[in-house]
């Protein structure tokens, strides 16, 4: 019930038929978690004929025990589940397999929650509505080991490191963006794919991914007391 | 600086943060309402108290006075995930690093310097006062640690004024350190009634002492338990009133869901017609259930609006993104009406099934793009029916001191930038 072998349809279609992204790699192996059944199903049939998908899990035992046993490229992991949530699972799997790689998926844009499964350590963060070719590419992206940050995460990234900083700041390497990340972002929430913020800032794809990756990180290590108590911030407002 | 938005004086109170501090959190909440490191806090109550314990008794009756931090309740939705377990919800995480560590270290080899200077000069409480004083301070403090210890534990999940002595004995070193605590409050009562000037024979006028303070004793150990009852009347009947309001939001939600539905399938031949619904239908309930409230005339919720009415109106999606929010000056109500008419542009002939929209709202500047990745256009060769790129964006932005650059190719669609300083 929890998991499923490869279906039929995954299969039928030529590896041919596959986004330029994931080619050469052969099919990447993908586990979906998600607590809605219609919506496992929906992802299985978009990008079923893309990607091979090894299984999948309902809340946060079962995924951890599909993904330990599975071990695929990316996990899509839901925000929300049963058992603690997507962070939960983050936990549970790094701490015995730390390279596990989580794309996190969610329809609710919250940003407490959308910042809280990234610093639990998945490698980015799409919405539900994406469409099932720039789904596959994300796929791609992150079974690469690089980071996906959606316009909207790139929104709240900058929001989070905006502001002056605590004066007794703990670490300023992690604790602020630098200009060019700065730039990086911005150009990501304006809607530029990674190519064109390359082209835009006259740089390579590959350090562009290297600036997102960096942000990631801080995002997951700074310890800036903005960052924990920012959600609730602006709640306030 | 940004994060406290400016648009909004909303009252933020002094609040303890246990988890940030060291004992109570009092330092650490009072040096984050102050914009103050928490150290110098730390340091000034640590040389008060070396004279006479006055410090020790200042902090105590602020951890009495002033609450403990509670979180705003979030979102209906967020809310019911939190309760479902289908989320953990974001705790700061108690940092001891070594910094912490050396302050801590520092603080208290000052202190015992200053009570060893101040005892040696005879400036202070006499020796055995002052040792009774602090075995009661530390009692106490253990005591009262524990208590907000088992109410952040509870506050959110309590059920019944006993729940407290559930969460105290689920764990053994709680209970460890209550008992410990307890003893050393007790210890310091009869040492107390023992040092009472009354005489060697006075047997019964020194026990009746000893009950007395005991009597005192335990009501300043269970203070904070009695302010959180009462506290928590006051919070249950707050509660009340923002539940009833939910109740009454999502009963229209339901009503207008199920009107939706009913379109949708009387519409079901007409699949543009039947996006337009379902999105329009799938923002409202994702507003009520995650949205973070956006207070009306900023600038946000303005772009938000110019974005929802054009996402209604044609088969667009728009991805708005902001950063940062502003009072809506008139100036800026211009730029909104600008980025209104660049993303209608975009929507009427562009193409494209998508629209990106961000806005970064510094103090001292405001910038807007809208992209959208269509056909582009030829700006010197644009019809009259492009006029709107012309009137209602270039010039309307320079009568009010501020600039639009247009970015179009047909490879990769076109950009608007809109710029102003308010």
């Amino acid at each position: 019930m929890t998991e499923n072998l490869p279906q039929p349809d995954g299969l039928a279609a030529p590896a041919a038929s596959a986004p330029e992204e994931s080619r050469g790699h052969g099919q990447r192996r993908v586990v979906v978690v998600d607590d809605h059944a219609m919506f496992r199903s929906g992802v299985r049939h978009d990008i079923g004929p893309f990607v091979t998908i090894v299984g999948d899990a309902e809340d946060v035992p079962s995924a951890v025990a599909v993904i330990t046993r599975t071990a695929p490229d990316v996990v899509l992991l839901d925000v929300h589940l049963p058992g603690g949530g997507g962070a939960e699972v983050i936990k549970q799997v790094h701490a015995t397999q730390p390279e596990q790689k989580f794309l996190a998926l969610s329809v609710s844009d919250a940003a407490e929650d959308v910042i809280g499964v990234i610093r639990a350590g998945a490698r980015g963060y799409v919405t539900k509505s994406i469409s099932a070719p720039e789904l596959v590419e994300a796929i791609g992206r992150v079974a690469d080991g690089d980071a996906v940050f959606s316009p909207r995460l790139a929104g709240f990234v900058l929001d989070a490191f905006s502001g002056a900083i605590d004066v007794a700041s703990i670490d300023e390497d992690l604790d602020r963006l630098s200009p060019r990340e700065r730039e990086v972002l911005r150009l990501i929430a304006r809607g530029y794919a990674y190519k064109e913020v390359a082209k835009e800032l006259f740089i390579s794809i590959k350090t562009v991914e290297t600036h997102v990756s960096s942000v990631l990180r801080k995002l997951q290590l700074s310890n800036r007391h903005q960052l924990t108590r920012w959600a609730t911030d602006r709640k306030l407002v | 600086m940004s994060l406290d938005r400016t648009d909004a004086p909303a009252p933020r109170l002094v609040a303890r943060l246990p988890d940030e501090g060291w004992l109570g959190g009092v330092c650490a909440g009072i040096g984050s309402y102050l914009g103050v490191a928490p150290v110098v806090l730390r340091a000034a109550f640590v040389v008060l108290a070396t004279w006479r314990l006055t410090g020790v008794l200042a902090y105590f009756l602020v951890w009495l006075i002033v609450p403990l931090f509670a979180d705003a309740p979030d979102a209906p939705g967020l809310d019911a995930h939190t309760r479902a377990g289908l989320r953990t919800p974001d705790r700061p995480a108690r940092h001891n690093s070594a910094a912490e560590w050396g302050q801590l270290i520092a603080l208290g080899l000052l202190g015992a310097g200053l009570v060893w200077i101040v005892q040696r000069g005879g400036w202070g409480l006499p020796a055995s006062w002052f040792g009774v004083g602090a075995l009661a301070s530390v009692g106490l403090a253990v005591v009262w640690w524990q208590a907000d210890h088992a109410a952040a534990r509870d506050l959110k999940a309590s059920g019944g004024p006993f729940a407290w002595l559930v969460a105290v004995f689920a764990n053994g070193a709680t209970a460890l350190a209550l008992v410990v605590g307890l003893a050393a409050a007790a210890a310091s009562v009869v040492a107390t009634a023992m040092l009472l000037p009354l005489g060697d024979g006075a047997v019964v006028s020194r026990t009746l002492a000893a009950l007395g303070l005991a009597l005192v004793g335990l009501a300043t150990l269970a203070a904070p338990w009695l302010l959180r009852v009462q506290r928590a009347l006051v919070q249950a009947r707050e509660a009340k009133i923002v539940s009833d309001a939910r109740a009454d939001m999502a009963a229209h939600l339901h009503d207008s869901v199920l009107q939706t539905l009913a379109l949708i399938q009387k519409q079901a031949a007409d699949p543009r017609e039947v996006t337009r619904l379902a999105r329009r239908q799938e923002r409202e309930l994702r507003a009520w259930l995650y949205g973070t409230e956006v207070p009306q005339a900023s600038l946000k919720a303005a772009l938000t609006d110019a974005a929802q009415e054009i996402e209604d109106n044609f088969p667009v999606n728009v991805e708005l993104v902001v950063v940062g929010d502003a009072d809506l000056t008139g100036p800026l109500a211009e730029l909104v009406k600008a980025a209104r008419e660049a993303i209608l542009n975009a929507a009427k002939h562009s193409g494209a099934a998508g629209i990106d929209v961000f806005a970064e709202i510094e103090p001292d500047r405001v910038e807007v793009f809208v992209r959208d990745r269509g056909r582009g256009f030829d700006p010197d060769a644009v019809a009259d029916v492009r006029l709107g790129i012309s009137k209602s964006i270039m010039e309307r932005m320079q009568r009010h001191g501020g600039t639009a650059r247009l970015r179009t190719s047909p490879e990769t669609g076109t950009e608007v930038t809109l710029e102003m300083t308010p």
